[in-house]
């Protein structure tokens, strides 16, 4: 193809009379593949820039100073990185961001350790009621969160009795989040690992009981070593789900700090304060997003074979 | 530990609880075996999913206690879905409509509706369009990728305060632009206009979704067969018509599926811009309830929220079971 393009650029360097949009037009018509490639690098521009435009302009207003808030252009005007630092100073946005990082991590080796058992199961067993139980996580998937929140409210403010005993107070500790959240994104990992393990041959789960393993062995020994591609991708889309979680971060928590409240109310911290702090909000949305944004950069293949084979196998 | 499993069909005596476990476990038939590794998932999904669903049933079925002395009033059956549904809640357990319409719960569901269809159709047109970008090959393809997936991994919270900052007057760049197609000055505070933003925001972040789904699709696709047309003339429009749409709408539908029932939630992004009084969603229409204590009110709305998102997910999986066929 490119030999072509040189031979029509040539021809056209005869034509000089033409101007370039006419050459290349005429060129276009006579090779349809590089109009088709023009579309292509067209339609790549575009969805980059829609994409991508908002965090510059984000940054933009972060990096502008307090007092030249007001129509952000392309540029800021002038430069105030101190926003990055006031961010810190006027809401301990580091310990949102610390109990984040807990909250997620803990739900995702809740929902990997429970998860790879029934993945396990999934995968590798068939027994009586397999698809029907498979079914039901599916449904579960798609229940709106609104469903459930009534009732585990009163059950995480110690307000269900059981036998006479009160349920424990869990509002505004982690597990009020990260229970749920994790509860609700498991099918999906559960999904992504049945996957996996149903691609482990036989025979290696053989050989190791052979070899005197226990069931629980092998499963420890020998399945999740070799699904760690399955258990890695389970694990960071959990991790991304429940960093991103709405509706159980802003309604299980009161919004302190000390009170395990995620990110979601540190980012929100600087709307309620008397003056507009259009600058923080941006800083503060900025730093919020770097964890998810390495995590994208770093585990992009896992992302994607994850997504999809979560959400394409049933 | 590695010795004491070496037991024989557990003649073997050996001592303690473990390893007496370890056996126990040993001996079970498959199915019991599968059962109870499947037991942390389910016991934990009966605490935080099915026991909750069964109370918020129970519960809707209960009236609203004002008095306060007790949660809930008497058992009044399936009153509460009457009168949410005929309407003689609206203005006074419901509260007051927010949208252009009289009734706050038709309202939510026109807000929901809308949300839903608008958002899902320009992410499944704009996602095909990524998914094509994306199933080229070209340079730097795995950046455009990125580049593609960052806006979907973005907490919501972030989601909304970038859409609340681009349409604040007065800060943002988004207030001149919609100005010009005729929106107002202050476009948050208007329910239909930012139920636009929002809509748009939503397209912003989850189209990446969509494309991810969809370029599975593609790739799943034969490439002898564009080779084939190729030879026998068929255009590029034709190849997208005859051999790509049919072989991917199966994905298609489920992808949609998908981002229907999320769509069909939506709350967190709503609060974070607009908030819920100025765009009422079903979901919203829940927590507003809810923190008014009117219990009875609010398990019968979720509920109801819940029945819708399951006629959709009905609809399309007729639609699955049509275009399975059809091929």
């Amino acid at each position: 193809m490119a030999t072509e393009q040189r031979q029509h650029e040539e021809s056209g360097d005869h034509e000089r009379d033409v101007g370039p949009f006419t050459r290349w037009v005429q060129s276009s018509i006579r090779n349809p593949q590089r109009a088709y490639r023009a579309m292509f690098y067209v339609l790549m521009i575009f969805f980059l820039l829609t994409t991508l435009f908002p965090f510059y302009w984000l940054l933009v207003l972060a990096l502008t100073p307090t007092e030249a808030l007001s129509n952000i252009g392309l540029l800021p005007n002038g430069f105030n990185p101190g926003a990055f630092v006031d961010i810190f100073e006027i809401l301990p946005f580091h310990v949102y961001m610390f109990n984040s990082f807990v909250i997620a991590l803990a739900s995702t080796v809740m929902v990997l350790l429970i998860g790879s058992l029934a993945g396990y199961v999934f995968g590798r067993f068939d027994f009586p009621g397999r698809g029907a139980l498979m079914l039901i996580l599916l449904t579960i998937s798609f229940f709106p969160p609104v469903g459930f929140i009534l009732p585990l409210f009163q059950l995480f403010t110690g307000n269900v009795n059981v036998l006479g005993i009160s349920s424990p107070m869990l509002f505004n500790t982690p597990f009020a989040v990260l229970l749920p959240a994790g509860a609700l994104y498991m099918p999906l990992s559960i999904f992504i690992l049945t996957t996996f393990y149903r691609q482990i041959p036989d025979g290696l789960e053989d050989a190791a009981r052979i070899e005197g393993t226990t069931r629980i062995g092998a499963l420890f020994r020998v399945i999740i070593p070799l699904s760690a591609p399955g258990v890695a991708t389970a694990g960071v889309l959990t991790f991304i789900y429940v960093y991103n979680e709405f509706f159980f971060s802003y309604l299980m928590t009161n919004g302190e700090a000390e009170n395990w409240a995620p990110i979601l109310w540190g980012v929100l911290g600087y709307q309620t304060q008397y003056t507009a702090q259009y600058n923080l909000m941006a800083a503060a949305s900025i730093v919020g997003v770097l964890p998810v944004a390495i995590l994208v950069v770093l585990a992009q293949e896992r992302i994607v074979s994850g997504l999809t084979s979560g959400a394409l196998k049933e | 530990m590695a010795t004491e499993e070496q037991t024989e069909s557990g003649v073997q005596r050996s001592s303690g609880v473990y390893a007496g476990i370890i056996r126990w476990v040993e001996n079970l038939d498959d199915s019991r075996f599968a059962y109870l590794l499947l037991a942390p998932a389910f016991l934990l999904l009966a605490v935080i999913v099915f026991w909750p669903l069964l109370r918020t049933f129970v519960i809707s079925l209960q009236a609203d206690s004002l008095s306060g002395a007790t949660a809930y009033g008497e058992f009044v059956g399936l009153d509460n879905y009457i009168a949410l549904l005929t309407g003689q809640l609206d203005g006074v357990a419901l509260p007051s409509p927010f949208f252009n319409l009289s009734q706050p719960f038709q309202s939510a569901l026109i807000v929901t509706v809308i949300f839903t269809v608008v958002s899902v159709v320009f992410e499944t047109l704009l996602g095909f369009g990524q998914a094509l970008v994306l199933d080229q090959d070209f340079r730097g393809r795995r950046w455009v990728r990125v580049a593609i997936i960052i806006p979907w991994a973005i907490p919501i919270v972030i989601q909304g305060m970038i859409f609340y900052l681009i349409f604040q007057p007065g800060i943002g760049f988004g207030v001149d632009i919609v100005q010009a197609i005729g929106f107002s000055g202050t476009p948050l505070t208007d329910s239909a206009e930012a139920l636009a933003i929002i809509t748009l925001a939503d397209v912003w972040k989850t189209t990446a979704f969509m494309a991810l789904l969809i370029l599975a699709g593609l790739q799943s696709v034969d490439r002898s067969l564009y080779d084939v047309a190729k030879v026998s003339g068929a255009s590029k429009w034709q190849q997208f018509r005859m051999i790509t749409l049919p072989i991917v709408l199966p994905t298609v539908l489920v992808a949609m599926l998908f981002r229907t029932l999320g769509a069909a939630r939506i709350y967190g992004l709503i609060e974070a811009t607009a908030g819920c009084t100025t765009v009422p969603s079903l979901s919203c229409l829940v927590v507003t309830t809810f923190s008014t204590r009117r219990y009875g009110t609010a398990t019968a709305v979720a509920f109801v929220t819940a029945a819708l998102i399951g006629i959709a997910a009905i609809f399309y999986v007729v639609l699955f079971a049509r275009s399975e066929e059809g091929v």
